[in-house]
């Protein structure tokens, strides 16, 4: 990736304003924003659509098609049309045969142990990762032929109870796609920049986003710019679908018909959905099934999706106590996800917190229109009224203890970046591995939490049980990934591991999805490469020269200075000649030898910041 | 106000009064501040050790500020500074009129089930721990401020333990309220 020469958190001339989008990924429709002319706005394609229904098919002669395309071969090839792929990331088959849907879908599922889920098609087996790649490809093309331009980052939008390998997976999906991701932003999180309510002194604010088949819920403090995520909670297992369901349960129970084949139930399905959106303005509707047909009224319906709103109010009453506040606190409720717009969620939302919640925006847009205003700020073309987003980790992490018993090291709803460590030692003498099992979720059983990651800690110095120390820190970025490091404190002996959970992809599988998605193009692996670690050794020299000339004298002694420039003129040499290894090596190195300054730098540019921000408050 | 040093002590770091008692505002002001300079989105354009120290610094604050900010760990981390041992397995309560009211919670508790209205049953329940919890926050306060560690201690194992009755009602809560 290339580095800015700027200063950090400076804006760069307005001539080099630079385009960057966000991404909605979502489960049935897929969006891309940019904010053009200071407002935020989706992008739509040729034909005018702004949704690009989530639907990858793999059709003859290796042609892929995406959205409308692709949605025309689910009834004709049903096999090689991939919907709902949201539903799929980052799980294995044992996690995806009970959700609603999937079992239902017509393609073939593999089932490969532990590891992440694959679809077999025509094209052969595709892990999920690679039709969103194939999505968020689409979509990052819609916007570079739009605005005509290279993108300079994206930022996508996950649900906000997404989990470690979810998140990983859509960023890999990204990776594979080719954009270079800014951040993974909570959806919540961008429906409340998208109406901007930040500008107000200290409020509190609630998201209330029912999808088709998830209802997530958030709650944020709002103060001048900053949007602090305080809790999380939802039911992964509730949605517009449920209406549809409990309707033509209804219809069942009102005729009693008892067995309806799979096409008889689809079709009624469909018919309850209809409905349940025509109930949206009409007062009463005819549901029918072939010749039989009852009339519901919009009383029956309410009556009836009224179990499930009970368990969405339920959810936001937890939320709105997690995050230590009552339901008066709440001074606005964002409307999110297609199922917001029944008539009868709003009256109980708007009854539960006492007030109407926000509907102005297209509660299918709003999503993405956040994360373009976020990608915007991002590539540093807002300044001044900057944003600062922070999100908070959904899921507790922990690890294994003694048992199958897990042990809570970060806790659910801890403000994110976070890094935590914990101390274990050897129980026999002369041990010298040990084996850490990270889990993610909040029960209190092992295997009632999702399993991330297994791996041994070795080359612990033998000694007698109890002595070693071992710390292990994990740490949770900001897009909520994390990474485990661990050291043997008596010694000092240290080992870095990188946690990839553990239905995550391995970098090499990776780069061979990297490998298949350039085949076409006539560009060779190795060319490439070299000329990726060329661009990165050029950018860290010419960031460094700057920053030297900048602040080298002041920060640096002679000694420091001499030191580091020596180490630039090798990599110099090397981005000439060198091979992809070599360049890579000396990258690594002139990086080490410039971390101390990047600190000082890091440290005064902050204390500086601080300073200007405390005489303009005077 | 005090430089930025993420290696300072919590209470300098966010730049309030080393004691138990804290003004949230102040605390919440100096938090966003210092997130603002030091947040990982702000180095969205610098090079990944500027990001990878970005994101460690971020997280420091955010230790400091949720530490300060839990009345429960702020008692632990005050307690640490004074070089106390904070840890429990040795604490005994001897104090007679905690441990009836300790019994009384308890019984409510396992009574939630059986009310007839669940819900109000559990509210009340928490009002009833937040006023047990800010009895012995005050306690804790004074103990402190006259270097009384013993009295702190005890102040603090009792937070704690309000605080794990705490968490059992809200798994009580999920149980009961079906999420």
């Amino acid at each position: 990736m290339l580095m800015q020469i700027s200063e950090p958190g400076q804006t760069p001339e307005p001539h080099q304003r630079k385009l960057a989008v966000g991404i909605d990924l979502g489960t049935t429709n897929s969006l891309v924003a940019t904010v053009r002319n200071g407002s935020a706005q989706t992008l739509a394609d040729i034909d005018g659509a702004h949704l690009l229904p989530s639907v990858v098919l793999y059709g003859e002669e290796a042609s892929i098609e995406v959205g409308e395309k692709a949605l025309a071969g689910a009834s004709s090839d049903p096999v090689n049309t991939l919907m709902s792929i949201k539903r799929l990331m980052g799980r294995s088959f044992a996690d995806v045969t009970d959700v609603t849907g999937v079992k239902m879908s017509p393609y073939e599922l593999l089932d490969l142990g532990q590891d992440m889920v694959k679809i077999r098609t025509r094209a052969g087996d595709v892990s999920p990762v690679q039709v969103s790649a194939e999505i968020l490809k689409s979509l990052g093309q819609r916007a570079e032929e739009t605005l005509g331009g290279e993108l300079t980052g994206v930022v996508i939008t996950v649900p906000a109870y997404f989990d470690d390998a979810q998140r990983q997976a859509t960023k890999d999906a990204a990776r594979i796609a080719g954009l270079n991701v800014l951040r993974l932003l909570n959806e919540p999180t961008a429906a409340a920049v998208a109406y901007g309510l930040d500008q107000q002194d200290e409020v509190a604010v609630a998201v209330f986003d029912l999808g088709g088949g998830t209802f997530d819920v958030s709650v944020l403090q709002l103060t001048k710019g900053v949007f602090e995520v305080l809790s999380t909670g939802g039911d992964s297992a509730l949605g517009g679908d449920d209406f549809d369901h409990a309707l033509a349960q209804w219809f069942v129970a009102e005729h009693k018909l008892d067995s309806l084949d799979v096409f008889q139930q689809r079709s009624l399905l469909t018919a309850a959905r209809q409905a349940k959106e025509q109930l949206s303005s009409a007062d009463e509707v005819e549901l029918a099934l072939a010749d039989i047909s009852s009339t519901l009224s919009r009383q029956q319906f309410n009556d009836l999706v009224d179990p499930l709103i009970d368990k969405a109010i339920r959810a936001c009453k937890r939320a709105v106590r997690d995050a230590k506040l009552c339901s008066d606190d709440i001074h606005n409720v964002v409307m999110v996800g297609g199922s917001t717009r029944v008539p009868r969620v709003r009256e109980r939302v708007a009854e539960w917190f006492g007030r109407e919640p926000l509907i102005d925006l297209d509660p299918d847009k709003v999503v993405a229109l956040g994360a373009a205003l976020q990608a915007d700020q991002l590539v540093g073309n807002r300044s001044g009224d900057e944003m600062l987003l922070l999100d908070v980790i959904p899921l507790s992490l922990g690890i294994e203890t003694m048992g199958g018993l897990t042990e809570k090291i970060i806790h659910r709803n801890t403000t994110i970046p976070v890094a935590m460590a914990q101390e274990f030692t050897t129980f026999k003498d002369g041990q010298t591995a040990m084996a850490i099992h990270v889990v993610q979720g909040e029960r209190e059983l092992i295997d009632d939490c999702r399993s991330l990651a297994r791996f041994e800690l070795q080359g612990i110095p033998p000694m007698v049980a109890g002595a070693a120390r071992i710390k292990v820190m994990f740490q949770v970025d900001a897009d909520g990934l994390l990474r485990v490091s661990a050291r043997e404190e008596s010694t000092g002996s240290e080992s870095r591991i990188e946690v990839k959970p553990a239905y995550g992809l391995s970098d090499t599988d990776i780069a061979d999805m990297l490998q298949q998605s350039w085949a076409s193009a006539a560009d060779d692996k190795e060319a490439r490469a070299l000329r990726e670690q060329q661009i990165e050794a050029e950018g860290l020299l010419q960031a460094l020269s700057a920053a030297l000339l900048k602040d080298g004298e002041a920060m640096l002694s002679e000694d420091e200075q001499r030191e580091l420039l020596a180490k630039m003129e090798v990599l110099h040499r090397e981005r000439e000649q060198g091979s992809v290894a070599s360049i890579a090596k000396h990258i690594e190195i002139v990086g080490k030898a410039s971390e101390v300054f990047a600190e000082r730098r890091m440290d005064a540019s902050i204390n500086q910041a601080l300073a200007g921000r405390r005489v303009d408050e005077i | 106000m005090s430089e930025f040093n993420p290696r300072e002590n919590y209470f300098a770091l966010l730049a309030v009064p080393q004691r138990y008692e804290v003004n949230q505002a102040d605390l919440s002001r100096r938090y966003r501040e210092l997130q603002r300079e030091a947040h990982p989105d702000r180095f969205a354009g610098a090079n990944e050790r500027e990001r990878l120290r970005a994101v460690q610094y971020s997280s420091q604050i955010n230790e400091a500020y949720e530490t300060l900010v839990s009345p429960t760990r702020r008692a632990a981390y005050l307690l640490k500074l004074a070089g106390v041992d904070s840890d429990m397995s040795s604490t005994t309560f001897r104090d007679p009129e905690f441990l009836m009211q300790q019994m009384q919670l308890r019984e409510e508790l396992s009574e939630l089930q059986s009310a007839s209205d669940p819900e109000a049953a559990l509210d009340a329940f928490y009002r009833d721990l937040a006023a047990a919890a800010d009895q012995q926050k005050s306690l804790f306060s004074a103990s402190y401020l006259e270097q009384q560690f013993d009295e702190s201690l005890a102040s603090y194992a009792k937070l704690q333990f309000l605080e794990k009755l705490r968490s059992e009602a809200e798994l009580k809560e999920s149980e009961l309220l079906d999420y």
